[in-house]
């Protein structure tokens, strides 16, 4: 892989970064509403308004307000938001972890999975398995992610009492080192699960049909005819082939895992992200709103880099476009 | 003169928890305890714990087990000595003197004086506490600190409702000597509070919970009983209830009205009924007219809107009976001011509903609308439908509104808002036809009721005068009230505003709306709010 | 259309055509206006109310009907969009490559990074709830992923030798993208837009499990959000709706599944 290639695609963020900020930063302030009075509650008045105005600099214009904001980025400074009174960064870096550790988990399971049903489907075309895995999984995908949350909390954590049924780590018994790790797997799998459902869908129906675009390609009808045995047709040429839309999917997922995760973690009490976005949004607090937006952003365009720079080195011929 | 002492808190606390399981309460659940760690859930993330710089409901309900105010609320919302053992009130009530209490030491073990009071009110909740610089703010003239134990309070003129306004949600005090020259917003105790409460604090995690301890050296003697507090957040109301359910959490602050009658059912927990809620209490949900728009410029029409309503059917199918149909512009909850036995007040009667508007001038067409034949100010033939701003929250409030006016021939088109756009299209913008608010009357109608209808309030401030309606004399009836120290007197002030307003009827009050805490039966001792766990108790 | 015969096909076929049937003749089909407060708070299914009432008493089923409706009108304005613009784009990006693609790519890239469904949130949070916004707001950013996928398989497919062989034998661009080209990319573009689809209808559901659908247009996602506050107390309120869904997105993603495979077959 040639270095200019990867300083191009670098090189290419910045104007990306530039716009996303704008639309963000434009969306936020130009809409109706206006944070101070959602401060001031039931009961402001106009002194308080000028006053908590002044001191978030609400009262600048807003080219000067794009300014700032985008001077005090420069330093890695998101501004202070307007309810917690703290750098917003601080709080979001805060909120991170908890939701990296879901979403990763979730794209683990769904990769896995995904993919193993998607080989599973395609080289079983017609037969009644691949028409009842496909419909299975359907349905995990088809169903609202809040229903099937609430269902899986009803079976699993008050029913049956496997799981607990809210929050991260339990309450009455705080855990330290091993003990605490255990205690945050359990309460991980049932957001984790449910998270993953739908992509298991996504990159298990895009695989197969990439399975058996390849499959039914010349150069894999060549290998059959030359008597490869079917498993190392599948492996060999077709995976590799199909592999291509799976990647696109996966690097375009992480988007919709990040905000995904907004429904799961409302649902299961998850202190992640997604929550301090619902809370943010409901007291207009914009450093927070527009903090998770640019993190969001630039995740996922890390992500579709690493998704080109894959596409360049299982399929070279792409470079030469 | 008042003097009151602090054991009536105490009393007043244990009397309001009420059992509702039949037969004998188990005996074990009845005697309290010590030790003992109560999990309780919480609607959303504080994101800071300083209840004196905002009045955010969240921020209350998760960080004034550490704070005090200088009184405290029973549940009648009489006002009892917590941090001020006693005052007086002289100059008519234009000056308030208040005793401190001895001994009190801040979590830090520093000394409480009545240099943190002042400095409470004039650095912090005079500037951003928005409900008490709205009010205690306008009024006050100075602050002094005579001596350590003793703060007094001059107003420019008398101030009748000032005592209601100094429990922990209204005036929570705060340390001198951790946020003095610091911008209060920013300290970094907002995370770490240093208060003189029954708990205090031992860590945060922002999104998840908040742990609070025994303070081993609260001003009460033998309180509090339970060892450790621990605040959940669960955000989702189905997914707190199921949370209580498995045995997760021990206290909910509110329940979904239709759980509510399955748990009772089930067993296992206990019931509190209040009219506090977090962001205020003895709140009405009210239907504001824009007395701007042509369509309501008739009050047939207003009153006409207001008699198609059917109240009990709100009660029933929004708030599964946690509530009750309002009978007056003014709470139930503010015994001296509420007047229950106005004629005029509007009750349900579909057919009065139909001749007023054929009265006004809205005749029924063939397919059911009404149209305008004569109405002043709107063009012949113009259909009867006007908007109705409201929460997204209060959707079913929409639904059940839109159903009932359609009953009559009036069409109603839904216009569902955020809080902070709805206060803004509403208050600031003036963008509305008619809105639904849940309009909290609070402790004394100074502070919740009258700036829904003073000229004076209308105009940019949100959730003050919606109607935009002005009346010259309700203006001076309530200055009179202000003034009017004597309740007796007062009350019947008040009474005099009604009778104008049911006739007028800028609004139309649905219905007081209450609040329903549940908790486990292995626990009680429960107050409504506020200090809710200050004398709870908890088997293990 | 033979080759729709598969089971799979013919079900996907089915629901998705009832789907729109009940979509179209709502009005008709209904036994009463959804909004009317029509029975008893909370009743169970019975013959009168075959799915129950709701809270206020409203019929579910007249609600599920409607909501469908609702729902297609949704779905169909955006996945008009979608479609418009992700398959100029991919493939005029893919087939001509050079500075056009590069342009091209640059935009949806910058699309893509804007994340939906929090777009979505922010534009109904700020603006208020509304039917004709998420379709905007969801049309115009959807898009991304299908342009991505397209423009990827043209890449693939120009440098094959049918497409090699069809240029050096003389045939116009026009005539290789829609002759040879279309036709390879058909499976694809059917799978992603039965899940594009399928997704707008769960992200309506999403949104007002979150507090933010419109409640003057009835729609699947609305009624089943609004049963989950009721879900241990009466599950009809959430289960029809859910159900409806299901059967909805299951229904576009079979159909477009089978087609799929049909093309291939080809």
């Amino acid at each position: 892989m040639s270095w200019g290639y990867l300083l191009r695609r670098l090189a290419q963020l910045v104007p990306t970064s530039a716009l996303i900020l704008l639309v963000g930063f434009a969306l936020i302030h130009l809409a109706p509403g206006d944070p101070v009075l959602a401060l001031a509650g039931e009961h402001g008045d106009a002194e308080y308004y000028a006053f908590m105005r002044a001191k978030f600099g609400l009262d600048q214009p807003l080219h000067e307000q794009l300014f700032t904001f985008v001077a005090n980025l420069a330093h890695g400074d998101l501004g202070t938001s307007y309810v917690q009174g703290r750098p917003a960064s601080q709080i979001i870096l805060e909120r991170l972890p908890a939701t990296l550790l879901l979403t990763a988990t979730a794209l683990t399971i769904a990769s896995i999975l995904g993919l193993g049903f998607g080989i599973f489907t395609a080289t079983r075309r017609r037969a009644w398995q691949d028409t009842t895995a496909t419909t299975v999984l359907l349905a995990t995908y088809a169903a609202p992610v809040f229903l099937i949350g609430q269902a899986l909390i009803l079976l699993f954590a008050l029913g049956a009492g496997w799981f607990p049924v809210q929050g991260m780590t339990s309450a009455v018994t705080p855990s330290n080192g091993f003990s605490h790790a255990v205690d945050v797997a359990h309460h991980l799998v049932l957001p984790a699960l449910v998270l993953a459902a739908p992509e298991v869908a996504v990159i298990g129906r895009l695989t197969r049909v990439g399975l058996l675009q390849e499959l039914g390609s010349d150069h894999v009808r060549t290998a059959r005819a030359k008597g490869s045995p079917p498993p190392m047709v599948v492996g060999k040429h077709a995976l590799r082939g199909a592999v291509m839309p799976v990647v696109t999917v996966i690097g375009n997922r992480v988007a919709h895992l990040a905000s995904g995760a907004v429904v799961v973690e409302v649902v299961f009490g998850w202190p992640g992200m997604g929550r301090l976005l619902v809370d943010a949004l409901r007291d207009q607090d914009s450093p927070i709103i527009l903090g998770i937006f640019l993190l969001v952003s630039l995740t996922v365009m890390t992500a579709n880099l690493i998704t080109d720079l894959i596409y360049v080195w299982l399929d070279p011929r792409v470079l030469f476009s | 003169m008042l003097r009151r002492g602090s054991a009536l808190v105490v009393s007043a606390v244990l009397l309001v928890s009420c059992s509702t399981t039949e037969g004998t309460p188990e005996p074990a659940a009845d005697s309290p305890v010590r030790g003992g760690t109560l999990v309780a859930a919480i609607t959303a993330d504080p994101g800071q714990l300083n209840p004196a710089i905002t009045t955010s409901g969240d921020v209350h309900t998760a960080s004034e087990l550490m704070y005090n105010g200088l009184v405290s609320l029973t549940p009648d919302r009489e006002p009892v000595g917590e941090l001020a053992e006693s005052w007086d009130v002289e100059d008519n009530g234009a000056l308030y003197r208040f005793h401190l209490r001895e001994g009190v030491t801040w979590h830090d073990g520093e000394p409480f004086t009545s240099a943190d009071v002042k400095f409470s009110f004039e650095k912090v909740l005079l500037k951003y506490h928005s409900r008490t610089a709205a009010s205690v703010g306008q009024a006050l003239e100075s602050i002094s600190t005579p001596d350590e134990r003793t703060v007094e309070f001059r107003f420019k003129e008398p101030y009748a409702p000032f005592p209601l306004q100094l429990d922990v949600t209204e005036a929570p005090i705060i340390p001198e000597h951790i946020y003095a020259g610091t911008d209060p917003l920013e300290n970094p105790a907002n995370l770490e509070p240093v208060g003189t409460g029954p708990f205090a604090f031992e860590s945060y995690k922002p999104g998840a919970e908040i742990r609070l301890v025994r303070n081993p050296d609260y001003f009460i003697d033998g309180q509090p009983l339970l060892d450790e507090v621990v605040l959940r957040v669960i955000p989702d109301a189905e997914s707190q209830v199921i949370a209580l359910e498995a045995g997760e959490v021990d206290w909910l602050f509110g329940v979904p009205g239709a759980d509510l009658a399955r748990l009772e059912e089930d067993g296992g927990f206990e019931f509190l009924r209040t009219t506090v809620n977090p962001g205020g209490s003895n709140c009405i949900m009210t239907v504001s007219f824009n007395l701007e728009k042509p369509v309501f410029q008739d009050v047939r029409t207003r009153r006409a809107v207001a008699t198609a309503i059917d109240s009990q059917q709100f009660v029933d199918r929004v708030l599964f009976g946690q509530g009750k149909v309002a009978e007056a512009p003014i709470s139930s909850g503010i015994d001296f001011a509420h007047a229950d036995d106005l004629p005029d007040m509007p009750t349900y009667d579909k057919q009065t509903a139909e001749d007023l508007l054929d009265e006004a001038g809205w005749i029924r067409q063939g397919d059911g609308t009404r149209v305008a034949q004569g109405v002043q100010g709107i063009p012949d033939g113009t259909p009867l439908s006007f908007g109705f701003t409201l929460f997204t929250s209060f959707d079913a409030y929409g639904d059940l509104f839109k159903a009932q006016l359609a009953d009559v021939g009036i069409d109603v088109e839904l216009d569902p808002q955020e809080p902070d756009i709805f206060a803004e299209t509403v208050f600031v913008d003036r963008d509305f036809d008619s809105n639904i608010i849940s309009y909290c009357n609070g402790a004394d109608p100074e502070i919740g009721v009258k700036r829904m209808y003073v000229s004076s309030t209308i105009g940019p401030v949100p959730f003050s005068n919606a109607a935009a309606y002005s009346n010259p004399s309700v203006d001076s009836l309530f200055d009179q009230a202000r003034t009017t120290v004597d309740p007796g007197e007062r009350g019947e002030v008040y009474r005099q505003i009604q009778e104008i307003l049911v006739e007028d009827l800028p609004y139309f009050w649905v219905v007081e709306t209450e609040a329903t805490r549940v908790y486990s039966s292995r626990c009680g001792g429960f107050s409504q709010a506020g200090h809710f766990a200050e004398a709870a108790y908890c088997r293990q | 259309m033979r080759r729709l015969a598969r089971p799979a096909g013919v079900i996907g076929a089915t629901l998705t055509l009832a789907l729109i049937c009940v979509g179209l003749l709502a009005p008709f089909l209904a036994p009463t206006d959804p909004r009317a407060i029509d029975g008893p708070s909370l009743s169970p299914p019975t013959a009168t109310h075959p799915m129950g009432t709701d809270a206020l008493g409203r019929d579910v089923l007249s609600g599920v009907i409607y909501g469908a409706r609702t729902s297609l009108i949704t779905v169909s304005g955006v996945g008009l969009l979608v479609f418009l613009i992700g398959i100029t784009v991919g493939i005029v990006s893919g087939y001509r490559g050079g500075w056009l693609d590069d342009v091209l790519m640059r935009g949806t890239e910058a699309l893509q990074v804007l994340p939906r469904f929090f777009l979505a949130l922010v534009v109904v949070a700020y603006f208020g709830p509304g039917t004709d916004r998420l379709v905007i707001v969801l049309g115009l950013t959807s898009w991304p992923l299908l342009a991505r996928v397209i423009r990827s398989q043209t890449l693939s497919l120009r440098r094959r030798d049918f497409i090699e062989a069809a240029r050096t034998q003389g045939a116009s661009d026009y005539r290789i993208v829609v002759h040879e080209l279309w036709p390879n990319l058909l499976p694809t573009v059917f799978t992603l837009m039965g899940l594009l689809t399928a997704q707008v209808l769960l992200i309506e559901a999403s949104l007002g499990f979150l507090g933010l659908s419109d409640p003057d247009a009835v729609s699947l996602g609305y009624l089943a959000s609004e049963g989950q506050r009721f879900l241990r107390v009466a599950w009809w309120l959430a289960a029809f709706p859910g159900l409806a869904i299901l059967v909805a997105v299951l229904g576009l993603n079979l159909l477009a599944d089978s087609v799929g495979d049909a093309t291939l077959r080809a």
